[in-house]
């Protein structure tokens, strides 16, 4: 009685719960053929999401307002940087993933800037900044699609009896993110700006530095994704980062991490992106059309929210 | 610069005799262009600009910029039009955001006295020319030449962008196909965004639940994605309809070297845009145009795959430019 007690009372439980319905009903729906394939490819494909939505996630913490829309636009241009570097070859490796993290922190560092030099509001300067990025994205690779080095082909696509090696590797990234958002100095740091800024400030907090930490990390992961995903799906593309802007958000929001920001949980984002994932593939296998399966996503996903947000009243 | 004096010289000197060379080289005509961030935009502005750039340092047009909206919004696009009309562009070519909403300012333009010619995104306002691609015609060849292949079987569909017009035309050709070939039954069908990652996610998402796949009709840009899914689910290989676009044909060329795979692969060439130049610049020297031009689609079959994939770019699309010649063949074709 007090497991259960103490599970809703965590944000993050509600998209487990989620999850796993929307997986039984599908298994019921096709008498459990391919069940067990879905959740590999569920697994496979949420990998890309929990990147950029723990990203997403140390921003919208931060506080109201803050959010980055720029993931898209780094995404491609990290993996359009990534694969023409290594143009397919193996020993470039280091040097492709090196020149990827680069472009993140470039990102995140000239996103920062808009916010703190000029004064942007950070969805105004990310937004503004995602123009420039796609449009550098599209000088620098025309669109071409190099293959990926066969190493990380095979490394972003391995499976060990039907789990995904990545999808592992992310679940432990997702666990050493935890301690850092819970036990370390830099995530109370984040969960405290959230909070309230000015506090956070008067304790003694670097808030402006936090808050550089912060971007620049967002932009980071999502070059780390642009790199992996170009890996797994055979090179990269211009428009390959596109439907990661709303995913993004989504699996923060559903995940329970507060919009207002200041309280968040990184299980959440797993949860999540893996309903998100399997919601789709239900609808798809119920054979819905696209306006009933849009509008079903939408109201699934409110329900979600809504029941997941029926926490403690405001005092 | 000698030979642009000197042609200049020859057009002073025999103006009357170089009448149809000349009546449209002081004339302007302008590219409004609703997207660019995919790989068959890239190639339909490279087109535009190779093919403009020439008649521009031919003399034959004055100039010819092309412009694209960041948005992708009806409203700016709109806006860009009216702009233009300002500008005093003496021709408009459209790829539209919207076949209707864009018609007010493609009406302004034609009061104006300016001569609109939208493609591949057309708009219906009447005074518009219009150079539109059967789509339903294309969906519905893809069902014909999987019934030459086979009797019948499962088909997965993989559909475009939900709520665009060029995406429920070329689903309706499909259906239109089955109906008509009875041993075919559509036992899956998937939202690709003609975008190979995107497809690649879907497919794998509903590949667990699907029996035995025989063939996967498509729109173009995602038949790649589709059989990665495939492999990665370790099922085998259906026959996948492609799309033109390079990474579907380097596919199919491997799988042809490997395992005699046979296919087809069919699109429109984005070269298109080089059609409606030449069609604007064909009205402005006060030719007999139709208002509404239909054109043919490209298709890629096993013998000529060679060829085309050695003619397209690394991460373009399998393409076809149009001349002077070409398009008025279009033109009176019809």
């Amino acid at each position: 009685m007090t497991l259960i007690k103490q599970l809703s009372a965590k944000a993050w439980i509600w998209s487990f719960i989620g999850m796993v319905l929307v997986w039984l009903v599908t298994a019921i729906y096709t008498g459990g053929k391919g069940s067990a394939d879905v959740i590999t490819a569920a697994l496979s494909f949420a990998t890309f999401t929990v990147i950029v939505g723990i990203g997403q996630m140390f921003v919208i913490t931060t506080g109201p307002g803050n959010v980055d829309l720029s993931i898209p636009s780094t995404i491609s241009l990290s993996g359009a940087v990534a694969m023409k570097i290594m143009g397919g070859s193996d020993a470039m490796l280091i040097v492709g993933f090196l020149a990827s993290l680069g472009c993140g922190l470039a990102v995140g560092m000239f996103n920062y800037m808009l916010i703190r030099v000029l004064r942007i509001p950070p969805i105004i300067a990310t937004l503004s900044s995602s123009f420039l990025i796609l449009s550098t994205a599209i000088a620098y690779g025309r669109g071409l699609k190099i293959k990926p080095p066969p190493l990380l082909a095979d490394f972003t696509t391995a499976q060990v009896s039907g789990v995904p090696v990545l999808a592992v590797v992310i679940i432990l990234f997702a666990v050493v993110m935890s301690v850092v958002l819970n036990r370390t100095l830099y995530g109370r740091a984040v969960l405290a700006i959230g909070q309230n800024m000015r506090a956070a400030w008067l304790a003694g907090i670097n808030v402006e530095r936090i808050r550089f930490m912060t971007y620049v990390l967002s932009a980071v992961l999502a070059a780390i994704c642009g790199f992996l995903l170009s890996g797994f799906s055979g090179g990269a593309s211009l428009n390959m980062g596109q439907e990661y802007l709303l995913a993004s958000i989504a699996v923060v929001v559903i995940g329970g991490t507060s919009v207002a920001g200041g309280k968040a949980n990184i299980p959440g984002i797993w949860g999540a992106a893996m309903f998100m994932f399997l919601l789709v593939t239900m609808l798809n296998t119920f054979g819905a059309s696209a306006g009933i399966r849009l509008i079903m996503t939408g109201l699934i996903i409110v329900a979600v929210i809504t029941i997941a947000g029926g926490d403690e009243p405001q005092r | 610069m000698l030979k642009k004096t000197l042609m200049g010289a020859t057009v002073l000197a025999g103006a009357l005799s170089a009448a149809a060379f000349a009546d449209t080289s002081d004339k302007r005509i302008a590219l409004s262009n609703n997207y660019a961030g995919n790989s068959w935009r890239q190639a339909m502005l490279a087109s535009w600009d190779k093919v403009t750039s020439a008649a521009v340092a031919d003399g034959v047009v004055a100039e010819a910029p092309a412009f694209t909206t960041a948005e992708n919004q009806v409203t700016e696009q709109a806006a860009q039009i009216q702009n233009m009309i300002l500008e005093g562009y003496d021709a408009i070519v459209i790829n539209a955001a919207s076949p209707d909403a864009l018609n007010g300012a493609v009406k302004q333009a034609c009061d104006a006295g300016i001569v609109v010619v939208s493609f591949d995104g057309i708009v219906t306002e009447p005074c518009a020319y219009r150079i539109a691609v059967d789509f339903k015609a294309m969906g519905k060849l893809e069902v014909d030449y999987l019934a030459t292949r086979m009797d019948g079987g499962n088909l997965l569909e993989i559909r475009g962008l939900a709520g665009v017009f060029v995406d429920d035309e070329i689903s309706a050709g499909i259906h239109e196909g089955v109906a008509e070939h009875s041993g075919f039954k559509i036992v899956g069908s998937v939202h690709g965004d003609w975008a190979q990652d995107v497809a690649q996610k879907a497919v794998a998402g509903i590949l667990p639940s699907l029996p035995e796949v025989a063939g996967v009709v498509t729109q173009g840009g995602d038949g790649y994605g589709a059989a990665q899914a495939f492999a990665a689910a370790g099922r085998p290989t259906p026959l996948i309809v492609m799309g033109n676009r390079y990474d579907e044909l380097q596919w199919w060329k491997e799988q042809k070297d490997a395992n005699g795979y046979e296919t087809i692969s069919v699109s429109i060439a984005p070269g298109v845009s080089t059609l409606a130049f030449w069609v604007a610049q064909m009205v402005l020297d006060g030719k007999d145009v139709p208002q509404d031009l239909t054109v043919p689609f490209l298709k890629i079959t096993q013998d000529t795959l060679e060829e085309s994939l050695a003619g397209t770019q690394p991460g373009g699309v399998a393409n076809v430019e149009y001349s002077l010649e070409d398009a008025m063949a279009v033109v009176s074709g019809n």
